[in-house]
Parts: C-alpha cells; sequence; structure tokens
C-alpha cells in the first residue's frame, strides 16, 4: 500500500478516536502514569517510622516564614549582601581604576605618540573605545563579582524560594510572581542579569511582567550617580552633621521609588497589555542543601559576571568611540556636541534637565557607568571651562565632590538639576546590554521597544511634573 | 507661558486627528468596516441560528431566527430574502433549512468560534465571561486559513471549553450527545457535557452558578417551578427554562459518589486530605501544571507552612513542598480532612 | 582516536541518529555515543553532569530557545562519551517549552542512552518522569540521586526490586559526594553496547476506554510504521493531538525511527547514517 495513505490512515483514525476518548484524556492519562508510579513507589520504598526528634528543614523554614522573623530575616540577609558587595568592591574597584586610568591609559597615550599615531587615531582609539571600557569594568566588574556569587550561594542553599513564598502575596496584588522579587534583587546588581534570571518564572505572564520591570531596579551602574548627585546637591543642604544620612537617605528614597514603579507598572501590565498572556502560578520550596562555595564561586563567575561583563564591553566601546567624536568633529567651529546640546537644551530645561544630560543619556547608552564622566566631560567642552577636565571627548571624574560641585554650577545647574537627574537616572530607557539582553530572552521587538519607551515616557513626565512643581513653589 | 498652552492645545489636536485619519487603522476607516461587516455579520449569525436549529432537531422560524439575532421581524424578513437569494437556506412553509452550501458556511462560523473559545480558555489568561463575547467578534474575522492554522497550532482540538464539539476542517461533526438536564430523574447522577451559550443572559446564569462541562451533577428536586440539584457539593437552584440549557450525559449508577464540600483552600498548617479532584474550572497551562505536580484523585496532601502574609501556603505533595496561592487552593477539591498524625 | 568496531558486533554500533542530532545542535565528531540527562528540577542534575564531564563542558543555549543548555564529554573502555543536560521538567506531557526540548531530544535525537536523574527522597514523583521517558525508549538508566538525602530522612529504597519493576538499571548515587558515579558510568557503557538489554515498564493503568482507543491506534501505527519501538506513546500524543508528533506522521519522520525488525531494544544500525 502507498505509504503516504496510510500515513493519512492513521492520523484520520486518530482524529475519529479523539471524539470518543473525550475531553479529558489528559487527566486520564496522568492518573494512570501516577497510579504507576504511587504502586512501584510503595513496593520499593520503605521509611523508619520514627520521626526523627529534630528536622532542620522543617526549623530553618519555620523560622525564615515566620510572621515575627521571616521579614526581620530577610532585611538582614539582603542588608548583608548589599554591606559586603559596597565595602569589597571599594578596594578592588579603586584598583583597577588606578590601574586603567592612572597606569595605562598615559602608558597607552606615551606609547602612541612614540609610534607616531595621528592624533585623531589616537583619540578615538583611547581617549574614547579605551577609557570607556576600563571605565565600564572599573566601575562593574568587582561588585558584580562579589554580588552575584553571594546571591547565588543562597540560591544554592534553597533561601531564595522562601523569599518569594513570604512575598507572594504582595506581588499577585500587583498580577506579578513571587520569583520577581529575586530578580528585582537580581537587577540591583545588574539590570541585563536581571533580565536573564527571569528564567526562574515558569508562567509566561509573569515573566514578562518582571522582564519589562526590572529596570526599575536601580542597577550597579547607576548607584555611583545617585550617590554622586545627593551628596553634592542634597547632602549639601542639610548640617555637615547629618548631610550624609540625609543624601544616603534621598538614594533611599529613589530606590523605594523605583520598587513603588515595579508595583505600580506590574499592575497596569497585567491589566491592559498582558492581560491576555497565559498564567499559572506554581513554586518549589526545594529542601534546604548545604551550599558548595567553590564551585557556587566558579559557576556563577562564569555564567552570570563573565558573560554579562563581555556584552557590555562589547556595547561600551563603540560608545566611547562615539563619545570621543561628538566632542571631535566640528561643524562650523563649534563640535557636534555643541550643536546637539543647544539645539536639546529648551526642552532640557523644560523638563527641568539640561542638554548636557540629555545628550549624555543619549550617547551613554551602553553603559550607565560612564553617564556622569561623559556629563562632566560634556559641561566642560559647553561650558567653554578652561583649565578642568581632561579635553575634548576625553571622560574624566573628580576625586572631590566639591570640584564637581563646581563644575556643575558654573553650567548652571540646581538643586532641580540635581533631583531630576536622579530621578532620570531611575526613570529612562534600560541601557543598550540590558534591551539587548531583552531581545534575546523576549525573542520579540514589540516587548523590547516597550521596555524601552515606558521608562522614557514616565521618566520624561515626572521629570516635568517635578520641574513645574518648583518652578511654582519657588516662585 | 502662551508657548505652552499652544504646545498644550495643539499636541491634542494633532494627535485626534492621527487616530481619525491613521491610513488603514483610523477610526473613520473602522467606522465604515463596521458599517459593512454588520451585515454579513447578521446574516453569518442567522446560518449558525439555523445550523444548531437543525443539530438540535429544533424548527427554524423566522420568529425564532428574530428571537435569536435579538432583531425585530420586519428586518429578519429581509435577511432571509438576502440569505435565500445568497442559496444559503430555503423556506418550506414556515420553516427555514439550510441548504448544503449554507450548512457549510455556517460550520465554518461555528469552527472558527469554538477554536477561538479554546484558544482564549487554554492559552490566554482571560477569564471565561470574556470567551464568549470575543469569540462572538472574532468568528466573523477569521479567515477559513487562518482558523486552519490557529487550530493546528493548539493540536487540533476535539472540543471547545464549554464541551462542544469543534468541526473539523471538512466540516464533520459527531452526533450530538447529552440530554437536557431536566430530562434526569430525581437521584440519578449525570455529567455535564456542554452549556448552551446563547442566549446570554441565560448563559451568564449558567457561569455565575459556576457550572462548567465535566462537572457531575444529582438531581435532588424537580417541579414546574425550579430544578434543584448538587454539582461539587453545592446545592444549586434553576427555573426549568434555564437549566434546559445545561446538557448532561448520564452516570452509570455503581460509579462511587464523590461528595465533598471542602477544598483545599481550607486546610490549616498541621493538617491533612486527600485529593478528590481538580475544579473543571481550573484548565489550560494551570490545569496541566497541578497535575504534574501530582495533584490527582487519591493524593494525600498536608498543610505545612503559610507565608506571614497570609499567602501563599506550602503543602506537602507526593514528598515535594509546594506553594499554592488562595484561588489555586480552591481549586482542588478535598475529603477526609483530618490532623496529620 | 577510533574505538574498535569489528564489523559483525552489531551491539556496538550506536542507535542514535547523526542527521537528527545535528539538527538537534549535536555535533558528534569524535565520540561514539551520546547520553541525555533527564531529570526534574532540583534532583541535582547538574551536579551530576559536572561530576561526569569534569572540566570537558561547555554551555549555550538549544537550537532557537532561550533555554540552557549544557553539554560535555567523558571517555570510558575506549569509547567517548557525549552528554547532553536536557531542561528540568515534571513530565513530558504538557507544552512548555522546557518539555518540548526534552521531549524532541529523546524522541527525535535518539540517545544511545538516557540517564533518568531521580531524586530518592521524592520517589513516587520523579516515577512519573521515569514512566514517561521509558514509554518513549528502553535504553535507559535510572540514577536515584540524593541517597545521603534520604538516608538523612531515614528512608530506604530497595533499588534492586525498583530495577525489576521498571526493567532498566538502577544505580543509587550521592553526586555532591561522587558516590555511585563509576558504576552509573559502567551501567551507561553496558547499555551503550547492548551488553545489557532493557525491559521497560510500561503504563498499565490507564482506563478501559482509553486503552481500547489506545490499542485501535497502535495497529494502525505498526502496519504505517513496521519495527516503531514506541508505537503506543505516539498513540497516545495524536490522541492528545500533538502537533509535532502529527507532522512527523505525516512527513514519514516517524519511520526513520524504526529499529530493523527483530531487534529486542538492543542497538540496531541507524538508518541513513552517513
Amino acid at each position: 500500500m502507498n505509504p503516504v495513505n496510510t500515513r493519512k490512515e492513521v492520523l484520520e483514525a486518530a482524529a475519529n478516536l479523539r471524539w470518543e476518548v473525550g475531553p479529558n484524556l489528559h487527566d486520564s492519562l496522568m492518573e494512570a502514569l501516577y497510579t504507576d508510579a504511587a504502586r512501584i513507589s510503595d513496593r520499593v520504598l520503605s521509611r523508619d517510622d520514627a520521626r526523627p526528634a529534630f528536622d532542620l528543614d522543617r526549623t530553618i523554614d519555620r523560622l525564615v516564614t515566620s510572621r515575627w522573623l521571616g521579614f526581620p530575616i530577610m532585611m538582614l540577609l539582603m542588608a548583608v549582601v548589599l554591606w559586603v558587595t559596597i565595602t569589597g568592591a571599594n578596594v578592588p574597584s579603586s584598583l583597577l581604576s588606578s590601574l586603567f586610568l592612572e597606569t595605562l591609559h598615559p602608558a597607552l597615550k606615551q606609547a602612541a605618540a612614540a609610534a607616531g599615531l595621528a592624533w585623531w587615531l589616537d583619540g578615538l582609539l583611547i581617549d574614547g573605545m579605551f577609557l570607556a571600557m576600563a571605565w565600564v569594568v572599573s566601575v562593574m566588574l568587582p561588585p558584580m563579582a562579589i554580588f552575584f556569587p553571594l546571591f547565588t550561594l543562597l540560591e544554592d542553599f534553597g533561601y531564595l524560594p522562601r523569599v518569594a513564598f513570604n512575598l507572594d502575596n504582595w506581588f499577585k496584588k500587583a498580577g506579578a510572581h513571587g520569583k520577581q522579587a529575586l530578580t528585582m534583587a537580581m537587577g540591583y546588581g545588574c539590570n541585563a542579569a536581571g533580565v536573564v534570571a527571569t528564567r526562574v518564572i515558569d508562567s509566561p505572564r509573569e515573566r514578562l511582567i518582571a522582564t519589562l520591570t526590572n529596570n526599575f531596579s536601580l542597577c550597579n551602574g547607576r548607584w555611583p550617580t545617585q550617590i554622586l548627585i545627593a551628596t553634592i546637591f542634597i547632602g549639601s543642604l542639610a548640617p555637615p552633621a547629618l548631610a550624609g544620612l540625609v543624601s544616603a537617605g534621598s538614594v533611599m528614597a529613589v530606590v523605594l521609588l523605583g520598587v513603588g514603579c515595579t508595583f505600580l507598572v506590574s499592575w497596569g501590565l497585567s491589566r491592559t497589555l498582558l492581560k491576555g498572556e497565559a498564567s499559572a502560578f506554581s513554586l518549589e520550596l526545594p529542601p534546604y542543601r548545604p551550599p558548595r562555595i567553590l564551585q557556587t564561586i566558579y559557576t556563577s563567575l562564569i555564567d552570570r559576571t563573565l558573560i554579562v561583563l563581555w556584552r557590555a564591553v562589547v556595547f561600551s566601546v563603540p560608545a566611547g568611540a562615539a563619545i570621543w567624536l561628538v566632542s571631535n568633529i566640528h561643524l562650523g567651529g563649534a563640535s557636534l556636541a555643541e550643536h546637539l546640546i543647544q539645539g536639546m537644551n529648551p526642552f532640557g530645561l523644560l523638563i527641568g534637565l539640561n542638554g548636557v544630560i540629555l545628550l549624555a543619556y543619549i550617547i551613554a547608552i551602553p553603559a550607565n557607568e560612564i553617564v556622569i564622566p561623559t556629563v562632566l566631560m560634556l559641561t566642560v567642552v559647553s561650558a567653554g571651562l578652561t583649565g578642568v577636565g581632561e579635553g575634548a571627548g576625553v571622560m574624566f571624574e573628580f576625586d572631590s565632590a566639591s570640584a564637581t560641585l563646581a563644575v556643575l554650577e558654573a553650567d548652571g545647574w540646581t538643586l532641580l538639576t540635581g533631583v531630576n537627574l536622579m530621578l532620570f537616572s531611575l526613570l529612562h530607557n534600560p541601557c543598550s546590554t540590558t534591551l539587548y539582553t531583552i531581545w534575546k530572552e523576549t525573542g520579540s521587538v514589540k516587548w523590547t521597544a516597550a521596555s524601552a519607551l515606558l521608562p522614557i515616557a514616565m521618566g520624561l513626565v515626572v521629570c516635568f511634573c517635578v520641574a513645574q512643581a518648583f518652578r511654582w513653589l519657588g516662585g | 507661558m502662551s508657548e505652552l498652552t499652544g504646545i498644550l492645545t495643539l499636541v491634542p489636536a494633532a494627535l485626534a486627528i492621527y487616530f481619525l485619519f491613521r491610513p488603514g487603522r483610523g477610526w473613520l476607516e473602522r467606522w465604515r468596516r463596521w458599517l459593512r461587516l454588520s451585515d454579513r455579520v447578521l446574516s453569518e449569525d442567522a446560518l449558525k441560528h439555523l445550523y444548531h436549529c437543525e443539530y438540535e432537531q429544533r424548527e427554524a422560524t423566522v420568529q425564532s431566527l428574530s428571537g435569536a439575532l435579538g432583531t425585530p421581524v420586519e428586518k429578519v424578513a429581509g435577511l432571509v430574502q438576502r440569505i435565500e437569494a445568497g442559496e444559503l437556506a430555503t423556506s418550506e412553509g414556515a420553516s427555514l433549512r439550510l441548504t448544503p452550501k449554507g450548512r457549510e458556511y455556517a460550520l465554518r462560523i461555528i469552527r472558527a468560534h469554538r477554536l477561538w473559545e479554546r484558544y482564549l480558555a487554554e492559552e490566554t489568561g482571560l477569564k471565561e465571561p470574556d470567551w464568549h463575547k470575543r469569540a462572538e467578534h472574532q468568528e466573523h474575522r477569521l479567515s477559513s486559513s487562518e482558523a486552519d492554522a490557529l487550530a493546528a497550532r493548539m493540536g487540533n482540538p476535539p472540543f471547545d471549553p464549554h464541551g462542544d464539539p469543534i468541526p473539523t476542517q471538512q466540516g464533520q461533526l459527531p452526533p450530538r450527545r447529552g440530554q437536557p438536564l431536566t430530562s434526569l430523574a430525581v437521584g440519578e447522577r449525570a455529567r455535564i457535557a456542554h452549556l448552551e451559550d446563547e442566549p446570554e443572559a441565560v448563559y451568564a446564569q449558567l457561569v455565575a452558578e459556576g457550572l462548567h462541562p465535566l462537572m457531575v451533577v444529582q438531581l435532588t428536586h424537580l417541579s414546574a417551578e425550579r430544578i434543584c440539584f448538587w454539582a461539587e457539593g453545592e446545592e444549586h437552584l434553576l427555573a426549568p427554562i434555564v437549566a434546559a440549557n445545561v446538557s448532561v450525559v448520564p452516570l452509570p449508577r455503581e460509579q462511587p459518589v464523590e461528595e465533598s464540600l471542602e477544598t483545599l483552600a481550607i486546610l490549616e498548617p498541621g493538617e491533612q486530605a486527600t485529593v478528590v479532584g481538580l475544579s473543571p474550572n481550573c484548565r489550560g497551562l494551570e490545569r496541566r501544571r497541578l497535575m504534574d505536580l501530582g495533584l490527582l484523585p487519591g493524593t494525600v496532601v498536608a498543610a505545612e507552612m503559610r507565608s506571614p502574609v497570609g499567602d501563599p501556603t506550602a503543602f506537602r505533595i507526593r514528598g515535594a513542598l509546594i506553594a499554592l496561592r488562595g484561588e489555586q487552593a480552591a481549586n482542588i477539591r478535598i475529603s477526609s480532612r483530618r490532623q496529620v498524625a | 582516536m577510533q574505538p574498535p568496531h569489528p564489523p559483525s558486533a552489531c551491539e556496538v554500533c550506536p542507535a542514535h541518529h547523526p542527521a537528527n542530532l545535528k539538527r538537534l545542535g549535536v555535533n558528534m565528531d569524535r565520540y561514539d555515543f551520546v547520553v541525555a540527562l533527564a531529570g526534574n528540577p532540583n534532583t541535582g542534575k547538574s551536579t551530576l553532569f559536572n561530576s561526569l564531564t569534569g572540566l570537558r563542558q561547555h554551555t549555550g543555549n538549544w537550537p532557537g530557545k532561550t533555554v540552557t543548555r549544557a553539554e560535555g564529554g567523558f571517555a570510558y573502555q575506549g569509547s567517548q562519551y557525549k552528554l547532553v543536560d536536557l531542561p528540568g521538567t515534571y513530565s513530558l506531557l504538557s507544552t512548555s517549552t522546557d518539555e518540548e526540548i526534552a521531549r524532541d531530544f529523546i524522541l527525535f535525537g535518539q540517545p544511545d542512552v538516557t540517564v533518568i536523574v531521580v531524586d530518592a527522597t521524592r520517589l513516587e514523583r520523579n516515577l512519573n518522569l521515569v514512566c514517561q521517558v521509558l514509554e518513549i525508549t528502553g535504553r535507559a538508566v535510572v540514577c536515584l540521586n540524593l541517597m545521603d538525602e534520604a538516608e538523612r530522612h531515614r528512608l530506604t529504597v530497595d533499588e534492586r526490586s525498583l530495577a525489576r519493576e521498571l526493567g532498566v538499571p538502577v544505580v543509587p548515587a550521592a553526586a555532591r559526594q561522587g558516590r555511585g558515579v563509576p558504576l552509573l558510568i559502567d551501567m551507561i557503557h553496558q547499555v551503550a553496547t547492548g551488553s545489557f538489554v532493557c525491559k521497560p515498564h510500561r503504563i498499565q493503568s490507564e482506563p478501559p476506554a482509553l486503552k481500547r482507543a489506545v490499542s485501535l491506534l497502535v495497529e494502525k501505527l505498526r502496519s504505517a510504521f513496521p519495527g516503531l519501538p514506541n508505537a503506543r506513546w505516539v498513540a497516545l500524543r495524536l490522541l492528545e493531538g500533538d502537533v509535532r508528533i502529527e507532522e512527523a506522521v505525516r512527513t514519514g519522520e516517524l519511520a526513520g525511527l524504526a529499529r530493523a525488525p527483530g531487534g529486542t531494544g538492543a542497538a540496531a544500525p541507524a538508518e541513513g547514517a552517513g
């Protein structure tokens, strides 16, 4: 017989039999499977029924999910992880930055000069590309190399699912999954890693929500911006004894605003754009296991830190080139950067920012780490300050906050600019590394665009409103 | 400031113009298309009604059509003329009959409708009250090839979420199953095969009662005014005219009665119970997930701990500790609730 | 380095399909056998993967999917083994991407051996997946992992009767401590080379109506695809309307999975291997 026909016959027979077996085939099949599984397991499994006097797993579970201790333990662990990350990262960060910026950069410049490299090539390669990469690596690598292994240790031990268990009810009210707490926490390290981490959420709608809102977790590249601006613009308003507390408090306020936005946007998305996506909650609480420290460090370095770092480097190199080029290509007596800043300034001022900040956010899209150095460089270029900075297209930072303040105030920055920069740093499009990761993970241009446009629209609106309120209050 | 007001008025005006005249998707364009569509929608709905009458061996007339479509008789007469002119139906005295061509057309619309309902139920997070309305809308817009593609992607489902068979690509349907709920004898048990989703008000009442296909019901009282029955541990009371829209397949008497009022949601930490079954209310991804976790009839489940905020609760299911939300637990029926030994 | 291949000894011929494997993203150059690693999530599957492969591994994604995939290799008694880590799943019957990947690999990739990692402390739930895998392939080894935890919870598993019930080798292990790994490698080798012949367990408790439909369909399948090793499972999938399997029937792809007549689950030469 013709094989094509016999095959067709099989399919037809199947289609007819499907009417007969009815709509609950899947149920009866699963029942059959579990009946077999239970029968076999009954035959081969025996348990010592004398209950152990002490059940470690249960005791830990009682503790970490208890009504009174559950949340304090969670806060304490989070605080410890953040503290270890921040203090632990300081030393290697400054080591790396002095190696890259104070040793390697001048050495490369000298070598280039000795080799007789054209000034523009030298500028593009060393001042543009190399500096951008060096900045990203020295700011990003140490915290990530500490934060991710710590996080993975908690994951390996089995604690993280309990966090999701404790917090799920709040996330449920926003239409999200408790595990989003974990991807948010991961986002405080790096949004790209946070987006990858949404793989642990196995319900399609909730996973998209977590992906689209991860940007509201202030990432590693944005913490320094927040701390610097809070110190020089807000901390300075308070008496010196309280300055540290006030600026830390204002950074916390921005973080909390981010958490608020996460819940608000999750709530909105789950009821509008994502209403039709399928959703199913499940959360397994695996048994606790002693973490294997060495292996965890190894795999989290390979799987998370290095991959994210590599992507960031790949994206920051062209950004370095762009930054250098806009400040060194001259049209009619002024650099491209000056033209752009002039053009964007009215809009920038309308929303309580300025042209420099907008341009910096556009050309430094690959990495939030280089926003502040770019802002400083562009400020010097556009305000025509002499005697500060390293020259057109060369990013730099000051060692002291007062020097930074002096330069920024010379360019007309006010308290409003500072506050709005902090807000805009929280509410703007994710960096290109994160956008690329979102595109890879969702496979959809639509969701990638939504994740970029949503926060930026929110940022513009919030900055505009704050500026109006500020001007109204200030007279 | 005058510039600002200028901007503030210009921007909405520009947006409004854009949305009105946007090529292809502007509101004006949509309005025109809708007018053209509404004629076709009406005749397609009429064909569907004729088919349902034929399937249920009822007589279709201009009056029944007018009732089903909610349109005045005069208007329906014109509609019937158009349908007859298109050789989709013929009239024999007062009764209307589909031609083979009309039957094929009607089945195509029914296929699109049921497939879309199935799609909404299985693959989206939309809830039951939305399905029928959206499918009523979509059935007139889905082309046959789109319907086929949708069916293929979902594994050519044989039934829609109301338990109705979905016509095949060739327009085949199995013979009708089930009998009206009102035809059962008191004490007899049956499984719900189908909830008629028209007229909408009656269907809404059935949904509000929490009735679903595959539910087991047992009749307790039947009179001309009302019909009482048990379903999933709750007693329901319906007017016979409403109950007639529920089709059931009687169950053999020897099957054990699965009476249970309780769901997993009432289990307190430290208690355990035996699963009786998943409510048919729980479907699609969610149902498959719960069954994969081993929540099947006979499984013993113990509540172990509750989140400090009150929800979810962690249950010991076949050795694993699984957290379930309150509304999920409410879909899992249990019996013999007791303290963990 | 090629291991000796005596032409007459067909029990050492690999059963996998190089062409299918290539489509699934597995390059079999320099490997003799392919081993798939399946199991529920949280069963210590990746630990086992690491201890089997050591540093000879790399990670990437499954073709066209954002699901992580790890691959590695090991050598035993002169044969080169390629180990592919499948996504951890509770079942192979639902429609999640993870389950689809695992299912497609076991069915169409036809690994020479599928190792099913089982959490000894959650035996019943894990056996659900084991039963499903055994419906698809008989060439399997069950690794009863986390024996240390089972002991801590005072559970004893009679692995001999488990092996008898399932019809495939069962190796108790504690991958974290490296316990049981050498024996597991040896059993993989025995199943791969055909010196251990499996008689896999098949589902028995399905309701009579389903049983009847399945046997009708199996008959049709047998005549369309003689020698199909998992006709019953294919029939079940067709009854559930599995689009991927329907397509495999329509295009005749399924015929490629049929073994030479008379093959009792032992390895037979792969058709179309080239």
